[in-house]
């Protein structure tokens, strides 16, 4: 499952992203490519930049100015200087899943359509295929018993493995994770992390914000530090031991 | 003779409860038509104030301030004098062509549809935005995620205040019997003057009222309940709508889990 940093085809290419909310320059020209089945992990302190990064990644978040590439198209603003055809966020977004630090679960309705919906109004299959489709995704979370449950009559850590269901059942090619798990009572957090190995096992191409640094250290392929809006260390498994960088290694000493 | 002292000789005579039956059909004439007025205006209004409240927040510079003016001006004006100024003032001094009945449930519409403009707003701005972010992340587009997710959160966040303005309507609509309207009040008021009979004739307005808004209430109560979410599979439900959904869960439930069984068992034997 693990390849090494850059020799596998790249599926998503982030290109000079740059992005800033008001005065605040969040993202500082940042540069990232995502190989097939490729687990990267990106960590760093809060307020880094690291979650707007993982949200410019399927335009949750425009940058105002770079480009995001997928399966041969661009997205997004586009570089000074470059004129290539932008291709549509909605179409981007329907082939990259995202799970939320919140799981975003839609409250109104049960499990069952949590899962369902998109395939009903994106993918317009029929009712009956989708929901069969939705369960067998919820099975695979091990949710099967709570199809009729609305998120409130659920733990935080059903809550987001219906949200990690809610993503896998559109088939994407990248998932996205933005600290999945911290939100969590701590003894919900394995739950999570146990679906989410499994996705890693599968060849899942993922991209993950997190602070669990033993998911990181498993999993983690392309392993990047981030700080004040810039790279400042990438690396493999290697990196949590060895880090280059004094700041990367002040921060991994902080936190574990 | 004074005509004046007929009105102490007559008040003191006894009180007759049966008055207001006797004269049931009047009351009821009154009543048929404050109801029309009611529910058009208040329909009418709960449709215009959905376009207040989306293009109040609207990010164009120059819709936003227009709608913030609206909201302000039709709140602002007392509702007894929009009424007099809207058919008094502007219909029968330009001889616009509308009737009374039109007249008030125009104003009655425009004043309810800023306050339902503000209140459907507060409603969809209390959805988190996590949610929109959902819906789109999963390929959903912006109207897709209005209509499926945003809007049907919102309305039952507003079920209590809008039951509460269609109550406030039921009461507001006694004000247009100034421009001669013939609904409850109206009728009550002319009745009582021709035959002296106040407390018995505005007993009866009180009491339809009443009727009315407690009608309302029950009706608000129905729909929250009707909206309350349920669990199918765990819940004893006594709609049938609901307890087909049970059967139907329960059928995909034990599909996808016999697949898994024979997938896994397959597997088994084939080591």
């Amino acid at each position: 499952m693990s390849q090494p940093n850059g020799t596998s085809r790249p599926v998503v290419q982030l290109r000079k992203i740059h992005k800033s909310f008001g005065a605040n320059h969040v993202l500082k020209g940042i540069d990232l490519t995502v190989g097939q089945g490729q687990h990267v992990v990106i960590f760093g302190p809060s307020g880094s930049g690291k979650s707007t990064l993982l949200r410019t990644a399927n335009l949750l978040e425009t940058p105002d100015s770079g480009s995001v590439w997928f399966e041969g198209k661009e997205y997004g603003a586009g570089i000074e200087g470059e004129d290539l055809p932008r291709g549509k966020a909605r179409l981007l977004r329907q082939q990259i899943g995202m799970v939320f630090q919140q799981f975003n679960l839609f409250p109104h309705i049960t499990a069952l359509d949590n899962v369902a919906l998109a395939l009903r109004r994106v993918k317009r299959i029929k009712r009956d295929e989708a929901e069969h489709k939705a369960a067998t995704y919820l099975d695979r979370v091990g949710l099967l018993d709570k199809l009729g449950a609305f998120p409130s009559q659920l733990s935080g850590g059903q809550q987001q493995r219906v949200a990690i269901a809610r993503s896998l059942v559109m088939e994407p090619k990248v998932m996205l994770f933005d600290e999945p798990t911290s939100a969590l009572d701590p003894e919900l957090v394995g739950e999570v992390l146990a679906v989410m190995r499994d996705l890693a096992e599968s060849g899942m191409t993922m991209v993950v914000v997190t602070h669990e640094m033993g998911f990181a250290r498993e999993a983690g392929d392309l392993n990047i530090f981030m700080d004040e809006g810039v790279v400042v260390e990438t690396g493999g498994r290697e990196l949590y031991d060895h880090a280059r960088e004094p700041r990367t290694r002040a921060f991994l000493q902080a936190i574990l | 003779m004074n005509p004046f002292l007929v009105i102490p000789v007559l008040a003191q005579a006894r009180f007759r409860p049966e008055f207001i039956w006797e004269n049931r059909d009047v009351f009821l004439g009154g009543v048929r038509l404050t109801v029309f007025i009611a529910i058009v205006a208040f329909a009418l209004a709960t449709v215009l104030g959905l376009g207040v409240a989306l293009l109040r927040m609207s990010k164009n510079r120059l819709v936003a301030p227009i709608m913030a003016a609206y909201i302000n001006i039709f709140r602002a004006i007392p509702l007894l004098v929009f009424v007099v100024f809207v058919y008094y003032g502007i219909a029968i001094q330009f001889d616009v062509r509308i009737s009374a009945i039109q007249a008030g449930i125009l104003v009655l519409t425009l004043q309810y549809s800023a306050w339902l403009g503000e209140i459907f707003r507060g409603g969809i701005q209390a959805v988190s935005d996590g949610q929109t972010q959902a819906a789109l992340s999963v390929g959903m587009s912006r109207p897709q995620t209005f209509f499926r997710v945003v809007l049907p959160q919102a309305i039952r966040i507003v079920i209590p205040p809008t039951g509460n303005m269609f109550i406030g309507m039921i009461k507001d609509s006694s004000l247009v019997f100034i421009i001669g309207v013939p609904e409850l009040f109206r009728v009550s008021s002319v009745m009582a003057n021709r035959t002296f009979r106040y407390f018995e004739v505005y007993l009866g307005a009180v009491i339809f009222y009443l009727i009315l808004t407690t009608a309302a209430y029950f009706g608000v109560k129905y729909l929250e309940k009707r909206f309350a979410l349920v669990d199918v599979l765990t819940t004893r439900v006594r709609s049938p709508l609901a307890r087909r959904r049970g059967v139907r869960l329960r059928m995909i439930q034990e599909a996808v889990a016999s697949e898994r069984e024979s997938k896994s068992s397959g597997t088994a034997t084939a080591l």
